[in-house]
Parts: C-alpha cells; sequence; structure tokens
C-alpha cells in the first residue's frame, strides 16, 4: 500500500473543474512533482492535501488513514509557500522554531533542533536576524527549515524557487534534493518549470486543464511522453508520422527525409537546425564535436530511429492539446 | 526626485501658512493683555495663562476628554478587529450591509445623532452620563477605526496563517500570534484617528454632556457663550503645546508616519 494516495480528487469553483479526477500513490521518501501550465490545477491540488481546500469529492489517504478528517493543524505536514510567508516580526530562529513549540517540545531540545535544522539549511549564523534583513534565496532556505524542523510526514512545496534568479534557482535546485536525500522526507512539489520538475523528481505528475496526461520517471515520461502535451511541454519536439521525435535524436544521414537548412545556430555546445521538409519544419539538434556542419541553404537528408509504441500519439491527446 | 519649480514651493508655502495662521493666531492671542480678544502689539502677558487655575472644570473637562477619547477608541478598535477580519476574509450574506451600517455614522450629521443620542439616553436612564458619552464615542469613530484595522486586515497575506496552522497552530494561537501582532499598526492607527476624532467631536457631545460630564470642546464651546474674554484662547493654546509635544514624542517613538498612515511591521 502506498505512503500518500490521492483517489480520484476533484475540485470545482462553481461549475469549473481546477482539479478533475486526479489519482495519484505516492512512496515513502519519493519525490514527486506535479508539473504543468499557470493554472491547471496544482496549487488546488496541493492545497487539498494541506487541507487548506476541501476536496468537492475524492479522498486522500496517508498510511492508510483518511487526511480529510485530519484538521490542517493536525496534518502534521511541511509546506512551503511561494512567497514563503515567513513570520515578518519573528526572527529566524523563532519561525522555525513556532512549529516545535506547537507539538510542546522543551526549550532545550528545541534549541538544539533548531540550531540542527538551521544547519543543515546553512543558515546557523543567521539566526537573529528578521526575515526582511534577509535575500530571497535565505528567506527561501528559512521556509524549508521551518517545514522541515518539525519532521513533518510529506514536505509541500509550492514553486518554491519560482521567485528567486536563474543562477541561484540552480544552485536551490541541487541543495533541495540533496537535503531531501538526507532527511529522506516524503516530498511533493509543485512547478510549471519543467527543467526543474525534471532535475529534482523520482516522478513527474505532469497535469493539464485540472487532469493528469502522464505520470512517469522524468527520463521515462521525456522519451515516451504520453501524450502530444507531455512531449511538448518537456522540451522542444518534432511531430513526424503521428510520433513525438526530439530534436536531438535526428541526424544528417545520406538518405533519410529530404530538406533544406533554413536556419542554423550555433550554441556553444550544439548546433540548432531549422529543416524545412516535406513533412513541414523540422528543429534538429545535433552536438558540437567540431565537424564541419550543414550549412544554411543547404540540402539534406534527416534519419532518426523510429520510436518505441509508447511514443504514438493517438486522437484524444492531440485534441487535448487544442486548447493550451 | 525631481525639484519642485518656484512656482510650486510658492504655493507650498502660502497652503502651509493658510493651514498654520489660525493656529499661530489663536496661540498670539492667548498672550494678550487684555480683557477680550485682541492680537497682542507691545505687551505680552501670560494672564490668561493664570486664569485657567480658576477654572478647575476646564482641567477636569480636559482629563474626561481624554478618558472619553482613549476609552471610546479602544472599545471601537476592539470591536473592529472581528468585523474587519470578516469583512476582509468572507463573502457572506449581508457582508456589504454590515460594511455599510458600520460606516453610516460618518453620512449622519452630527447634530442628528446627538439629538437622537439625548432622547435615547434620557429613555433608558443614561441621560448626561460618562457611560452615554462613551457609547456616543463608540458610535461616531467606529469608522475610522474599522476603516485603518480594514487595510491591513485586507493586506494580510493568508499564506502566513497557514503556514501557522500547517505548523499546528490553532485558531486562537494564530490569531494572538501571528494575525493581531501583524496587523497592530493598522490597529494603533485606526485608534489614534478615532481619538483624534472624539477629542475634537463638539456637535453631538454637547447635547448629550451635562454639566459633570462636560468635554473640554463643549466646556470651552459653553463658555464663549457668555463670555467674550480670552480664556478660551490660553486653554486651546495649552492644547495645542500638549499636542505638539505629544506628536514630537510618538514620532520620536514610533515614526508618525508609520502610525498615521499604518504601515505594518514588514513593509520595506
Ligand atoms: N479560490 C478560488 N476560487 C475560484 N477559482 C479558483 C480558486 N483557486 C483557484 N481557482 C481556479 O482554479 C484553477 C487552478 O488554479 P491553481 O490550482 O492555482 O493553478 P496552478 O497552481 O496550477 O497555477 C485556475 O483556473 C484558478 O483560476
Ligand atoms: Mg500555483
Amino acid at each position: 500500500m502506498s505512503f500518500l494516495a490521492l483517489e480520484s480528487l476533484t475540485k470545482r469553483f462553481g461549475s469549473h473543474p481546477a482539479v478533475d479526477g486526479l489519482s495519484l500513490a505516492v512512496e515513502q521518501g519519493e519525490f514527486v512533482s506535479l508539473l504543468g501550465p499557470s493554472g491547471c490545477g496544482k496549487t488546488t491540488t496541493l492545497q487539498m492535501i494541506a487541507g487548506f481546500v476541501e476536496p468537492t469529492s475524492g479522498a486522500i489517504r496517508l498510511a492508510g488513514r483518511d487526511l480529510l478528517a485530519v484538521k490542517p493543524a493536525r496534518r502534521g505536514l511541511g509546506i512551503v509557500f511561494q512567497s514563503y510567508a515567513l513570520f515578518p516580526h519573528m526572527t529566524v530562529g523563532e519561525n522555525v522554531s513556532f512549529g516545535l513549540e506547537m507539538q510542546g517540545v522543551a526549550s532545550g531540545e528545541r534549541a538544539r533542533r533548531v540550531a540542527e535544522t538551521l544547519e543543515l539549511v546553512g543558515l546557523r549564523a543567521l539566526a537573529g536576524r528578521f526575515p526582511r534583513q534577509l535575500s530571497g534565496g535565505q528567506q527561501q532556505r528559512v521556509a524549508l527549515a521551518r517545514a522541515l524542523v518539525i519532521q513533518p510526514q510529506i514536505l509541500l512545496l509550492d514553486e518554491p524557487l519560482s521567485n528567486l534568479d536563474a543562477k541561484l534557482r540552480e544552485e536551490m535546485q541541487i541543495e533541495l534534493r540533496q537535503i531531501q536525500r538526507r532527511v529522506g522526507t516524503t516530498t511533493i512539489l509543485v512547478t510549471h518549470d519543467q527543467a526543474e520538475a525534471m532535475a529534482l523528481s523520482d516522478r513527474l505528475v505532469v497535469m493539464n486543464h485540472g487532469r493528469v496526461e502522464q505520470i512517469a520517471p522524468p527520463h521515462e515520461a521525456y522519451e515516451r511522453p504520453a501524450t502530444a502535451f507531455v512531449a511538448s511541454f518537456l522540451g522542444k519536439t518534432n511531430l513526424l508520422d503521428g510520433a513525438s521525435v526530439r530534436p536531438e535524436k535526428i541526424q544528417f544521414a545520406g538518405r533519410g527525409l529530404a530538406g533544406r537548412v533554413r536556419a542554423r545556430v550555433f550554441q556553444g555546445n550544439h548546433w540548432l537546425y531549422q529543416v524545412e521538409t516535406g513533412s513541414g519544419l523540422v528543429t534538429v539538434i545535433r552536438q558540437n564535436t567540431g565537424e564541419p556542419m550543414p550549412a544554411e541553404g543547404e540540402a539534406v537528408c534527416l534519419a532518426w530511429n523510429s520510436s518505441p509504441p509508447q511514443a504514438k500519439l493517438g486522437e484524444v491527446s492531440a485534441q487535448q492539446t487544442e486548447g493550451s | 526626485m525631481s525639484k519642485n519649480g518656484p512656482l510650486a514651493l510658492c504655493y507650498h508655502a502660502l497652503f502651509v501658512a493658510f493651514m498654520l495662521a489660525p493656529i499661530v493666531v489663536v496661540v498670539c492671542v492667548a498672550f494678550t493683555p487684555e480683557g477680550y480678544l485682541s492680537f497682542p502689539t507691545d505687551h505680552w502677558s501670560l494672564r490668561w495663562f493664570y486664569a485657567i487655575g480658576r477654572y478647575p472644570e476646564f482641567i477636569s473637562a480636559f482629563w474626561r476628554s481624554l478618558w472619553l477619547g482613549a476609552l471610546s477608541s479602544a472599545i471601537a478598535v476592539g470591536f473592529s478587529v472581528p468585523a474587519a477580519l470578516a469583512i476582509a476574509r468572507y463573502r457572506f450574506a449581508g457582508r456589504d450591509a454590515m460594511t455599510a451600517l458600520f460606516m453610516s455614522p460618518l453620512m449622519i450629521p452630527h447634530v442628528v445623532l446627538g439629538i437622537a443620542f439625548l432622547r435615547f439616553f434620557t429613555e433608558i436612564g443614561l441621560g448626561g452620563t460618562f457611560v452615554g458619552l462613551v457609547l456616543a464615542h463608540i458610535v461616531i469613530v467606529l469608522p475610522f477605526a474599522l476603516r485603518l484595522t480594514l487595510a491591513s486586515a485586507v493586506g494580510l497575506d493568508r499564506a502566513i496563517e497557514h503556514a501557522a496552522v500547517s505548523l499546528g497552530a490553532s485558531e486562537a494561537t494564530v490569531l494572538r500570534r501571528i494575525t493581531l501582532p501583524l496587523i497592530v499598526p493598522g490597529l494603533m492607527s485606526g485608534w489614534a484617528l478615532a481619538f483624534i476624532n472624539s477629542f475634537d467631536e463638539v456637535t453631538m457631545t454637547v447635547f448629550i454632556a451635562a454639566p459633570g460630564t462636560e468635554t473640554l470642546p463643549v466646556r470651552m464651546f459653553l463658555y464663549i457663550q457668555d463670555n467674550i474674554d480670552p480664556l478660551v484662547t490660553s486653554v486651546s493654546a495649552c492644547v495645542i503645546a500638549i499636542t505638539v509635544v505629544a506628536l514630537v514624542a510618538l514620532d520620536r517613538a514610533y515614526g508618525l508616519e508609520r502610525l498615521l498612515i499604518g504601515r505594518s511591521v514588514d513593509a520595506r
């Protein structure tokens, strides 16, 4: 039996379904990401697990228990909010200590665990500062420490890195993954950034319009997308013979699909090509090996391995991408 | 920041002069040696300040006004907190009606309120009592208290409270440890504005105050009906002096801008 189970979870706001029959089983210690465009129902799903939004129908089970019967304050979940939601009138130490205080942990033990957790996120020296005196990245870590210190059964992260600049975001991704590995907390991350989701997660739940499009490990979802939506959301893709073919899987060959190079862009470690063919415009990515490459206007032939059966995209999925 | 042009500077100077002129005139007149309202030209005198000592009812009226303002404003702010939180967060039947009701004292002329309260308090046996004054003042300062309390309640990030709940805090704990501390700046501003309005009120209070329960403005108003001497100007000068001292002290201790605009502690 899985650790956390969402069963046909549905939330309607009026008649509009924000989350529509979402089912998901999460194993203990797993890192799962809810990935999808803005407005697809990720936050609503997270808030239903947290208890701040009541599902219209469906069930949530945590370790076999009915979680919906438990008050939000008793669920024992650690949440990191997109806005961090730190307590502005408390110091970093007091912020982190708050959850332990609520659990009635004695003050000596509390101080020890606060120090330990701040150490984990590398903020031990800043315990006496107020949130407004910290940078965005530091506030992020305080929020993480505050959620982790209560040793939550599940860690819920709602777009935790989206307010950071690109470089910091990459650093925090690596750090977040390391911290999660170390403490081993079951984690659900919500994000619209496919690179972030793929970098961090054991499994992706790709969502669109409140529905699940695919649940799979990142590599599998990328290589064998279940729908055209998943294929295009996870990266550049070409639709050839009704199948999704990634640009880096296509080679220039002696024979194959004939075309003409319309544009090429050098990007350091690789070349990005746009090739005009009988099947439309095809994007090709070739690694830069130092060899000479086809120039713009040159006639080329494209070849690729026929894709595995999972990547065949049916009628249904083509329909689903229309609105996106 | 762009510089003000000469025209703008001139305008600002005139505006400030226009605002300050009555105060300056009142304070100057307070120093007249004459027995009537006149601008002191060659002689200045403290005669009318000493004269206040002969009218202890002015002193007691001053303290009464202070207490009345402090108490009615505090109670009005106390009422505002649950009302503001409900109005800011929930969409419920009667929400707009409730807001309109709390704001309605702003729309009703104080003279009308005065007559209504006079009649009502006499009916229920509160006529001319301090309790009656407090009740009436709560009604007229409530809109000011609620306005600023509401502004800070609306500006509060719900996620902060949700964070506290997720960490195991009960509703009462969230209110005491998170919500209230975060809206305190708004409450202080609301209280200050309410106090100023209560301290200043004469149109309504003149109807419901009795000889033992006169507020300072009412006492002054009644005095100038029977007298033409400058005693009220020296009393005014004293009130102005106390106000200036209080404002400077508040500014040093807390920041006037913060108090009157109600910035929250985490404003950057
Ligand atoms: N409280 C609410 N009332 C009405 N509609 C809402 C509410 N919260 C979310 N929605 C709607 O539900 C959909 C999903 O929202 P959300 O879960 O926040 O999406 P995401 O986090 O994936 O961007 C959106 O269309 C949004 O407008
Ligand atoms: Mg969201």
